[in-house]
C-alpha cells in the first residue's frame, strides 16, 4: 500500500514536470540528429534513384553491403563512432538535467521555472557527475561478481562448452533483482545533494544507503516496480518499432510521431523514478 | 574369357569385403582398408597394425604405389603445410607424424627399404605427405596389390582438422592411404597414373571409395563415434574397450573420442543419426537435426538418394574447435552449436554445408586438391539454397527486426566485396590460389556463378541436372569438365537451342576467366513530343503542325550499360506512369543498349536484373532506376536509428 501511494505522488509529480520532459526529449532529439541527419543524406547519396533501397523496407539488408562497396564501411564507422559519441554527450547531457529535475522533486512540484531548473542543474552537475560515475563502477563490480565470475567458472569446469546453462540464468535473475538496490542508492544520494546543496559526493552516498536502509522493502518495492514497468515499456517499444514497416511519407511521419511520444514516455517513467525517490524521503521527513 | 578373367579379378575385393553396411557395392571399391590399432590417450598416438589393398583397374602393370602421409604436415616446420603460416605446434609434444614401422607386400616381401617421399606439386623436399613405395614386381591389370602395414600416428596440437586438445581425440586423416590410380581419359588424363598431391594449407583430399574395417582399442570411459557403422564394442578388460566399425563406399574415414560426448540418436527414413555433442550443444541438438535433416531432404528429393544407413555428425567443445566444419561423409563436424544464439542460423549453416558434402565429394568424389571449385562451390550452393529455403523467409542467416541477410547473399559478399576477385581464373588447383583467394574463389564465387545459372537456364532444369550429374557420376570421380557436359546436355533437352549450341560460353567467362559481371542502367529521360515542328530557312522559321491536337506524346529513353567483361543475357523490366509493365531481354554482347519508346505515357522506372537471377553482378544498386524515389527507406531507417538511439541513451544513464 505505501509503496503504491508513493507510486501515485511520484508520477503526479512526474506528470507536473512536463514542460522539464520536453526540454530533455527536445535537446536529445536535436543532439541525436546531429549525427542521423548526416546519416540519412548519405544513405540517400550512396542509394541515388535506385530502387534496391527498397531492400531497406524491414531492416537493413546486410547483403547489400557488397553491392554498396567501401561506402558501406564509411557507413559502419560513422553509425559505430557517431551512436558511441551519443551515448558520451547524452550520459552527459542526461546527467546535467538529473540534476533539475532532483531540485524539481525535491522543492517543490513541478514549479521550477526554466531558468531555475537549467540553474539547478548546472550547480549539481558535477556532484551528480561523480555520483553517477561512481555508482557505475559499484554496478560494473557488482555485475563482474554476479554474472561474471559464474560464468567464467563454469566455463573453466566445462572447458569452454558450457557457455550458458540453466544455473546461469539463476545468477542472471539475482542480478537483475540486486539492480533496484543501486538505482534507489544512486537517487536518494543525488536528492541528498539537491535537497542539502552539498557537493560531498561520499556524505550523499552514505545518504542513499541510509536512506535504503531505512525503509528498506518500500524504497526496493518502488524501484522494483518502475523498473519491471520500464523494461516491458522498452520490449515493447522496440518490438514496435522493430516490425513497423510504414511505407510513405505520411505514414512515416506518423511513425516517427510515434517513436517520440514513447520517448516521452520513457523521459516520464524515469522522471517517475525520481520523483518517487524525492517523494519516499519527504514522507519519512 | 581374358575379359571375364579381369572382371572377376577386378572385383574379386569387392566380393571378399562382402556386405554389412548397403546392400550393394554402391563404387567399384578399389581400395580397402584393415585396421587395428590401439588409442594411447597420454601420448595421444595411434598405433597398431592395418591390411591395405588396391586394385590395378588399368590395362598397364603398375609399378609403384602413391600414399599419402597426411599426419607429416604436421611433423615439420618446413612441409609445405606448415610453411603456408597456419599451424604451428602447441610446444615440444604438439608434433604430429605418421610413421610406417614395417610393410610387407602378400609375399612377405620387406618394402621398408622401397619407400621414399616425394613433393610432386611444390618439389619442396622436406615435405613427407607423399609417400612412393617401389614394388618388387609390377602389379598386373586386373591384380590386387596388399600390404600389410605397422604404422604409429601421433596426432597433432592444436588441432588443425585432426589433432588433440587434453583428452579430446579428433582423429582423421591418421594412415597411410592410397592416392587414386587414374587411367587415361578420366578426368580428362592424357596417361594412366597415380594422383597423390601433399597435404597442403589449403588443399583437401581426393580419394576412392573404399571398405573400411577399422577397430580401436581405447579407454572404457570415451565415448566415440566414427564414419563407420558400429558392430561391436568388446570390454577385454584393464578398463579398456575396442570399438569396432565398419564402413562402405566412403572415400575416407575419421573418427574421435572423448569421455565427455554426450551421444543423441535420432532416425529419418532407415537412416540412424548420432550427434556428438557437449552439455551445451544438448540445448541445440533440436534444431541440429533438424539442420541434417532439412538438408537430407531437401538434397535426396533435388540431387539423389543418400545411401548409407547411418550418419554421425559432431559438434566439438571449445577446445577441439579447430577439428569444426569438416567433412568425412558419412561422419562431419559442425561448430558452435552450444555458444552461437539462435536467431544466428551460424551452426545450421555449418550442419548443413558440412552434410552437404556427404554429395559433394563423398558420392561425387572430384578431386579437391585440383578443381576445389566442384565440391566448395557446388556444396555452398545448395548449402545456401538450403538455408534460405528453410529459415528467415528467404533470409536464412538472420532475421532479425532490424537486420537480415541471406545465406547467398553472404556468400556472394565474400566474392564482390574481394578486392582480389579477377585475379585469377576459378579452376586453379587449391594451392595455386594467389594472395589467400583460395576461399573466395572455391567457394564464394563458384557459388555465385551456380546461382546465376540457375537464374539462367531456371530452378527446375537445375535441378534436372544435379539429378543427371548424380546418375551418370554417383561414386566415381568427376572433373568441371564432366560436369560441364551435363549441362550442356541438359540444358539442350531442356531448352533446346534458346541458349546456344552449348553453355561453353558461360563458363568460359565465370569458371575459366577472371573478368567481372556489372550491369547499370545508365539514365531514363523522357521528353514530350511537340504538336508541330519548326524548320529554319533564310530568316524564317517554318512551323509544321501535326495532326495531333495536344502536347501529350513523349519520347523515352532507356539506357543500359555492361560494365564488365562478362556479357550474360538480362532481363529489363521497364515500368511506365500509367501503370503498365513490358518486359524486354537483352542478350548483354554489347557494351550498352538503348529503347526508346514512343506514347502517351513516360518511362519512371527501370530494373535491369528484376528477379536478382544473375548473382554475380557485383554491384546491385546500380541496376535500377526510378523518378519517383522519395528516399522513404531511408527515412525510415533513420527515424528508427533517432528512437533507438535515444532509448539507449536512456537506458545508459542513471
Amino acid at each position: 500500500m505505501a509503496v503504491l501511494k508513493i507510486l501515485g505522488k511520484g508520477a503526479a509529480a512526474a506528470v507536473s514536470s512536463y514542460k522539464l520532459i520536453l526540454l530533455i526529449w527536445v535537446t536529445t532529439m536535436v543532439m541525436v540528429f546531429m549525427v542521423a541527419l548526416p546519416l540519412r543524406s548519405f544513405l540517400s547519396n550512396i542509394f541515388g534513384n535506385s530502387m534496391a533501397v527498397t531492400r531497406l523496407s524491414d531492416g537493413f539488408d546486410l547483403g547489400l553491403a557488397g553491392d554498396m562497396g567501401k561506402p558501406f564501411v564509411s557507413l559502419l564507422s560513422a553509425v559505430s563512432m557517431g551512436g558511441l559519441l551519443l551515448l558520451l554527450a547524452g550520459f552527459l547531457l542526461y546527467t546535467f538535467f538529473a540534476g533539475g529535475l532532483f531540485a524539481s522533486c525535491a522543492s517543490g512540484w513541478g514549479r521550477l521555472k526554466m531558468s531555475t531548473f537549467i540553474r539547478e542543474s548546472a550547480r549539481n552537475f558535477l556532484p551528480f557527475l561523480k555520483i553517477a560515475v561512481l555508482m557505475m563502477l559499484l554496478i560494473a563490480a557488482y555485475t563482474f561478481f554476479i554474472v561474471g565470475i559464474p560464468i567464467i567458472v563454469t566455463m573453466a569446469i566445462s572447458g569452454g562448452s558450457k557457455g550458458s546453462s540453466n544455473f546461469i540464468y539463476l545468477f542472471y535473475a539475482i542480478w537483475a533483482l540486486g539492480m533496484p538496490v543501486w538505482l534507489f542508492v544512486a537517487d536518494a544520494s543525488r536528492r541528498w545533494v539537491a535537497a542539502t546543496g552539498s557537493g560531498n559526493v561520499f556524505m550523499a552516498l552514505s545518504a542513499g544507503f541510509r536512506a535504503l536502509k531505512e525503509r528498506f522493502w518500500v524504497s526496493y518495492g518502488i524501484v522494483l516496480v518502475i523498473l519491471i514497468l520500464n523494461a516491458s515499456f522498452v520490449f515493447l517499444s522496440i518490438w514496435f518499432t522493430g516490425w513497423s514497416i510504414p511505407e510513405k511519407g505520411g505514414l512515416i511521419f506518423l511513425f516517427f510521431m510515434a517513436t517520440q511520444a514513447l520517448f516521452i514516455i520513457k523521459l516520464f517513467m524515469k522522471t517517475w523514478r525520481y520523483a518517487s525517490v524525492c517523494a519516499l524521503a519527504s514522507q519519512k521527513k | 574369357m581374358k575379359k571375364i578373367f579381369f572382371a572377376v579379378c577386378l572385383y574379386l575385393p569387392v566380393f571378399l569385403s562382402g556386405q554389412l553396411v548397403v546392400d550393394t557395392p554402391l563404387s567399384a571399391r578399389l581400395t580397402g582398408y584393415d585396421i587395428d590399432v590401439v588409442l594411447e590417450p597420454v601420448s595421444h598416438i595411434v598405433k597398431g597394425d592395418m591390411t591395405a589393398w588396391w586394385v590395378n583397374n588399368s590395362e598397364k602393370p603398375v609399378v609403384d604405389a602413391m600414399m599419402h602421409m597426411y599426419l607429416n604436415a604436421f611433423s615439420s616446420n618446413m612441409s609445405s603445410f606448415a610453411k603456408g603460416g597456419q599451424w604451428s605446434p602447441a610446444g615440444d609434444e604438439g608434433w604430429g607424424w605418421v610413421k610406417i614401422r614395417s610393410i610387407y607386400d602378400y609375399k612377405g616381401n620387406d618394402l621398408s627399404d622401397s619407400m621414399n617421399f616425394q613433393s610432386p606439386d611444390d618439389g619442396n623436399t622436406h615435405d613427407r605427405t607423399v609417400l612412393q613405395i617401389l614394388l618388387p614386381e609390377p602389379v598386373l591389370p586386373g591384380d590386387t596389390l596388399r600390404f600389410s602395414i605397422n604404422f604409429e600416428s601421433k596426432l597433432p596440437s592444436p588441432i588443425d582438422r585432426t589433432g588433440y586438445a587434453d583428452d579430446f581425440h579428433f582423429v582423421a586423416q591418421w594412415f597411410p592411404k592410397f592416392g587414386v590410380y587414374e587411367t587415361a581419359g578420366m578426368r580428362q588424363r592424357e596417361a594412366d597414373g597415380w594422383n597423390c598431391h601433399q597435404f597442403h594449407p589449403n588443399s583437401e583430399f581426393y580419394s576412392n571409395h573404399s571398405v573400411y574395417n577399422v577397430s580401436v582399442t581405447m579407454p572404457e570411459e570415451y565415448v566415440a563415434g566414427s564414419g563407420g557403422m558400429l558392430i561391436e564394442e568388446i570390454f577385454p578388460g584393464d578398463s579398456l574397450k575396442k570399438v569396432v566399425w565398419r564402413a562402405e563406399d566412403i572415400v575416407d574415414f575419421a573418427w574421435t573420442a572423448w569421455p565427455e560426448y554426450k551421444s543423441v540418436t535420432r532416425k529419418w527414413r532407415g537412416v540412424d543419426i548420432t550427434l556428438l555433442t557437449t552439455d551445451a550443444g544438448l540445448k541445440k541438438a533440436d534444431n541440429q537435426f533438424a539442420a541434417v535433416i532439412y538438408a537430407l531432404e531437401y538434397l535426396d528429393e533435388r540431387v539423389g538418394p543418400y545411401p548409407w544407413p547411418h550418419l554421425t555428425f559432431v559438434d566439438p567443445p571449445m577446445s577441439g574447435a579447430g577439428a569444426g566444419g569438416m567433412e568425412y561423409t558419412t561422419l562431419f563436424t559442425s561448430a558452435g552449436g552450444g555458444l552461437v544464439p539462435s536467431f544466428l542460423k551460424l551452426a545450421e549453416m555449418t550442419t548443413i554445408h558440412e552434410f552437404g558434402h556427404a554429395y559433394f565429394m563423398g558420392i561425387l568424389a572430384s578431386n579437391e586438391f585440383e578443381e576445389p571449385w566442384i565440391d566448395e562451390g557446388m556444396n555452398s550452393y545448395w548449402e545456401q539454397r538450403i538455408v534460405d529455403h528453410h529459415y528467415g523467409d528467404g533470409y536464412g542467416l538472420i532475421r532479425l527486426p532490424f537486420i537480415k541477410m541471406s545465406d547467398s547473399d553472404q556468400g556472394r559478399l565474400g566474392y564482390i566485396t574481394s578486392p582480389s576477385r579477377s585475379i585469377s581464373t576459378n579452376d586453379l588447383p587449391s594451392w595455386l590460389y594467389p594472395h589467400g583467394t583460395y576461399g573466395m574463389m572455391s567457394y564464394d564465387k563458384a557459388a555465385a556463378w551456380l546461382h546465376t545459372l540457375e537464374g539462367l537456364i531456371g530452378t527446375e532444369t537445375m535441378d534436372k541436372l544435379f539429378r543427371e550429374y548424380y546418375r551418370r557420376w554417383a561414386f566415381r570421380h568427376p572433373s568441371g569438365r564432366d560436369f560441364i557436359s551435363v549441362v550442356n546436355d541438359v540444358v539442350r533437352e531442356e531448352h533446346g537451342d534458346r541458349f546456344g549450341e552449348n553453355m561453353d560460353w558461360f563458363f568460359e567467362q565465370v569458371l575459366y576467366g577472371n573478368e567481372i559481371c556489372d550491369y547499370r542502367v545508365a539514365g531514363v529521360t523522357s521528353h514530350k513530343i511537340k504538336s508541330y515542328s519548326g524548320v529554319v530557312e533564310g530568316d524564317s522559321v517554318t512551323y509544321t503542325r501535326s495532326d495531333r491536337t495536344s502536347d501529350t506524346l513523349y519520347i523515352s529513353r532507356v539506357s543500359i550499360e555492361r560494365l564488365g567483361g562478362v556479357s550474360l543475357p538480362a532481363e529489363v523490366l521497364i515500368g511506365f506512369d500509367d501503370g503498365k509493365e513490358l518486359l524486354e531481354r537483352w542478350d548483354g554482347k554489347e557494351s550498352y543498349k538503348d529503347y526508346e519508346y514512343t506514347g502517351a505515357t513516360r518511362v519512371i522506372w527501370v530494373k535491369l536484373d528484376p528477379d536478382d537471377k544473375i548473382d554475380i553482378d557485383v554491384d546491385r544498386i546500380n541496376n535500377s532506376w526510378s523518378s519517383t524515389q522519395k528516399f522513404y527507406a531511408s527515412r525510415r531507417m533513420t527515424d528508427k536509428f533517432v528512437f533507438l538511439m535515444q532509448l539507449m541513451i536512456s537506458m545508459f544513464t542513471l
